[in-house]
């Protein structure tokens, strides 16, 4: 059974009185421990698609189950829930909260979990360290670079062991060279610790990254295929 | 909601001017809010104590201020045999006011004997004998003492009359806190001859179970055909009658306070609409990152409840300490209203502050709780 199925999904708002339609019948299912980039220009409904999978955006017509959890069902608050416990979001700006430390914001989601605080130090502690940002930990976003601030958001995303881990353009505004670092983090997330991840990205060389492309086109599926993952590359 | 406090916090303190002003203009908001309540206090405990009601006070007819009442002291004979009496205490008044005034100075005059056994006082420095034993001498209330810098030994001269402070008194009653007691033939002399044998008032003492009313008004009977006529009332008809042009005053005032109360509302709300709106972006994070819309609310609602207690202890606590320091009084036709600070008044001004928190903290709460997580992740 697929971690996540999204079956005939539909999107649309009015602006004004004109009808928006960013997704449009949209089907889709990922595997368990899969790497799945979702790819297309501008507008194509990518960032919208990943939102409805992540619980931040409401579906207009259609079902998603994540998880055997028909998240189109659930209440404002009990997606909250769900969210806490199954989905890591890693922002394309990072959205660290600026008056926290790192550690402190990697701390964040642990605490909507039931957990004690020398579990939830131990589990700070390993994401960071996975993200190589130990010596960090008491630094503020301030004091950080994109790219430090990126895996701090990373590790946040991480952190609580989700089934799920959704990153929006995490590459958009980095260089690079970190953009490189960021992605083999990524990869490393999905390898390493198993997690499922959906990556939303235009860039063609971060798609070819993940094991499975899936296009959009103004609103519509028009390519999911599996793919030989490009090589890891050494930053 | 104790694991989100240190990020409350933090949030507030990233922007320490902001907090800084809010909660100064809060604690100055309830530092007039409690200075209003003090001198509320001052007043209702003026005019409705036990001893206000079964009290009477005997002035000359028509006359209100205590320099122009001028009443035979043999009065006081008439007045103990009459039935419902229990004592008589005949007392010269001198003010150097007449008029409302934050510093008005009002010295009673009357014998020792009257003195020790009707007042309930407390000497906190001096010495009772030799008070008893100086013609000149003086008991200080001690906020008057605190007021004006006197201490046992002292001489001063206000008004033209000239006394030793002897004692420095505590009174439970906080008016009498900002008195000073002289011998009563001391101060029928002290400005001029003209005074011996007369006095402002006379302050009858009834029996268990008389009617004060009755009693008043036999007295008034009595002295109708006399040399002065008189106008017989309750302790606390009296000083509530002394006091009427201030006391509709301080119940206007007390119209400020609720302006007070207004003030602190709208600039707790104020700030926390602007913190809502400078981290729009910020709570749709917190929310993907799995905070139900109702923590949201509550953390926004925290952040305003914890400005405004704050802004409230800091007002609340500058007021008791002022109060209780300068020993503020009003006075008026030589009756004193004290501010008087209580605990009382304190846990009101607290409890004001915590629930102007709370509402302040209502709206911006729910516009942070309802906004969409998409829309306001795109918010610059």
């Amino acid at each position: 059974m697929p971690l996540v199925e999204v079956n005939d999904v539909t999107k649309q708002y009015a602006s004004g009185e004109e009808t928006i339609r960013p997704l449009d019948g949209v089907s889709l299912s990922v595997e368990k421990g899969d790497f799945v980039s979702l790819m297309g220009a501008s507008g194509s409904g990518k960032s919208t698609l990943l939102n409805l999978i992540a619980g931040i955006d409401r579906v207009t017509s259609g079902q998603i189950v994540v998880d055997g959890v028909d998240t189109t069902k659930l209440s404002r608050g009990k997606l909250a829930d769900w969210r806490a416990e199954h989905i890591g979001y890693v922002f394309q700006t990072h959205n660290l909260v600026p008056v926290l430390t790192a550690y402190e914001n990697v701390e964040l989601p642990l605490l909507l979990l039931p957990m004690s605080a020398a579990e939830r130090r131990k589990r700070v502690g390993i994401a960071l360290e996975a993200v190589d940002l130990t010596p960090r930990a008491s630094h503020y976003p301030r004091q950080m670079s994109g790219g430090q601030e990126q895996r701090v958001g990373i590790a946040r995303a991480i952190v609580a062991n989700p089934t799920l881990i959704v990153a929006d353009e995490p590459t958009g505004s980095l260089d690079d060279e970190t953009t490189e670092q960021i992605l083999s983090l990524l990869e490393r997330v999905n390898s390493e610790l198993g997690m499922t991840l959906l990556l939303v990205t235009h860039d063609a060389q971060a798609g070819a990254r993940a094991r499975r492309r899936v296009r959009l086109e103004r609103g519509r599926l028009v390519e999911n295929r599996t793919q030989a993952p490009a090589p890891l590359r050494t930053a | 909601m104790r694991k989100f406090a240190p990020y409350v916090l933090k949030s507030l303190w990233r922007h320490r001017a902001r907090t800084v002003l809010t909660v100064s203009g809060t604690a100055v908001a309830l530092l007039v809010f409690c200075f209003i309540g003090s001198v509320q206090r001052g007043l209702a405990r003026l005019t409705s104590s036990e001893e206000a009601d079964r009290t009477l006070i005997v002035f000359q007819e028509s006359r209100f201020c205590p320099q122009s009442s001028r009443l035979p002291q043999d009065y006081a004979r008439t007045i103990a045999d009459t039935p419902g009496v229990s004592d008589v205490i005949p007392i010269k008044v001198f003010t150097n006011n007449c008029r409302a005034s934050l510093d008005a100075i009002v010295f009673q005059g009357m014998a020792a004997h009257k003195l020790e056994a009707w007042r309930d006082l407390t000497l906190t420095s001096g010495d009772w004998s030799a008070y008893e034993g100086q013609d000149d001498a003086a008991l200080v209330g001690e906020a008057v003492a605190n007021r004006r810098g006197l201490a046992a030994g002292d001489k001063f001269t206000i008004g033209g009359v000239s006394v030793v402070v002897r004692g420095v008194f505590h009174s439970p009653v906080a008016a009498d806190n900002n008195l000073i007691y002289t011998h009563l033939d001391f101060l029928q002399r002290a400005r001029g001859a003209d005074g011996v044998g007369t006095v402002t008032l006379h302050e009858v003492k009834l029996t268990d179970g008389a009617d004060p009313d009755a009693v008043a008004k036999r007295l008034d009977q009595a002295f109708e055909s006399g040399p002065v006529a008189t106008t017989t009332r309750t302790k606390g008809m009296y000083q509530a009658d002394t006091l009427a042009d201030l006391a509709e005053l301080i119940g206007f005032v007390h119209w400020l306070g609720y302006a007070c109360v207004g003030l602190v509302l709208s600039l707790v709300a104020t700030t926390t609409v602007m913190s809502v709106q400078d981290r729009i972006k910020e709570h749709a994070v917190l929310q993907t990152l799995g905070l139900r819309p109702q923590r949201v609310f509550s953390l926004v609602v925290l952040e305003s409840l914890v400005l405004s207690t704050l802004g409230g202890v800091l007002g609340v606590a500058a007021s008791a300490l002022l109060l209780a320091g300068a020993g503020m009084s009003i006075a008026a036709e030589g009756v004193t209203i004290a501010f008087e600070p209580s605990a009382m008044l304190a846990l009101q001004g607290l409890l004001v502050a915590v629930a102007v928190g709370l509402v302040a903290g209502l709206a911006p709460g729910w516009q942070a709780a309802r906004m969409e997580i998409v829309a306001a992740l795109r918010h610059a």
